[in-house]
């Protein structure tokens, strides 16, 4: 994912800075990247590649998947937010990329597709 | 006793903590319409989008709570095992939907479903109501930011609906009592 192409990016002067969209962009992207680790880390149990640990014995694994799909999602989101802050994006490209990394997240919970691993 | 703890736990987070949430997150979608309309009429008046990004961060914490209350407090319950040579399975909702093949999709369907799919929303629901909180009138103004926020909203309602739909279904056949 190019971030630096005079596309992707322009020079925001201080008063636009505060209105470019690169936070929003920062956002919506880790929110698709945290939906894609929570879809992972469930796939990966069901084809029993990578079982997350059980963090609650009660609840079972379910208590690991989730925490580190938060994890992934937080820490995505605090890279992206300051690394594109104050920039203003050509965002059409990264929302269409967010609402497909969010759509895989939510196919990878669907369980009748873990009967086709 | 009318109801037990745990059964009072389920209702906190199905009917409480999900119920509000899902009523948020449509109000937050009649609010977002609103506002739009009112920023693309120039209408005067004051602005309110900070009540409204508020709003939207209400609906997060519902989310959350909806989640970790359901994780952490409904669910293990639901999970434990039945003791051996235990025939009387009211106290073991997972065992009690499995032992018959048709309950056994409400466990291996709808409960899977659920365990997973409010986590995304909530995640949703935040960068909505965060970037609502950041850009405050912006939020509304720029297009791009306002429909993608429109789309991950109206993702989200449909995914909790849905997850709500799935919990009434189990709580039906396999209450928590």
């Amino acid at each position: 994912m190019a971030m630096h192409g005079p596309t992707d990016r322009t020079a925001a002067g201080p008063r636009s800075r505060e209105h470019a969209n690169g936070v929003a962009v920062a956002a919506f992207l880790a929110a698709g990247i945290g939906s894609l680790a929570m879809g992972l880390f469930v796939v990966l149990n069901e084809a029993d590649i990578y079982s997350a640990p059980s963090l609650y014995g009660p609840a079972g694994g379910v208590s690991g998947r989730t925490t580190f799909a938060v994890i992934v999602w937080l820490i995505a989101w605090a890279l992206l937010h300051f690394r594109m802050r104050g920039r203003q994006f050509d965002s059409r490209r990264y929302y269409l990329i967010a609402l497909v990394l969010t759509g895989l997240g939510i196919l990878m919970t669907y369980p009748p597709l873990w009967e086709l691993l | 006793m009318l109801f037990t703890e745990r059964s009072i736990w389920t209702m906190i987070h199905g009917i409480g903590l999900g119920g509000t949430a899902l009523m948020a997150l449509a109000a937050v979608l009649f609010a977002m319409y609103l506002m739009r309309r009112s920023h693309l009429r120039a209408t005067e008046g004051e602005d309110v989008s900070g009540p409204v990004a508020a709003l939207m961060w209400f609906t997060a914490a519902a989310l959350w709570l909806t989640a970790l209350v359901g994780t952490y407090i409904v669910f293990p319950p639901y999970r434990a095992a039945a003791p051996e040579g235990t025939t009387l399975l009211a106290q073991y909702p997972r065992t009690m939907l499995l032992a018959d093949p048709e309950t056994a999709w409400l466990h291996t369907f709808a409960m899977e479903t659920k365990e997973h799919l409010p986590w995304i929303a909530a995640m949703l629901a935040t960068a909505v109501a965060f970037a609502a909180w950041r850009y405050r009138s912006e939020f509304f103004r720029d297009p791009r930011i306002y429909r993608m926020a429109t789309i991950l909203t109206v993702i989200c309602l449909a995914a909790v609906a849905y997850v709500s739909l799935l919990g009434v279904f189990i709580n039906k056949v396999a209450p928590l009592e």
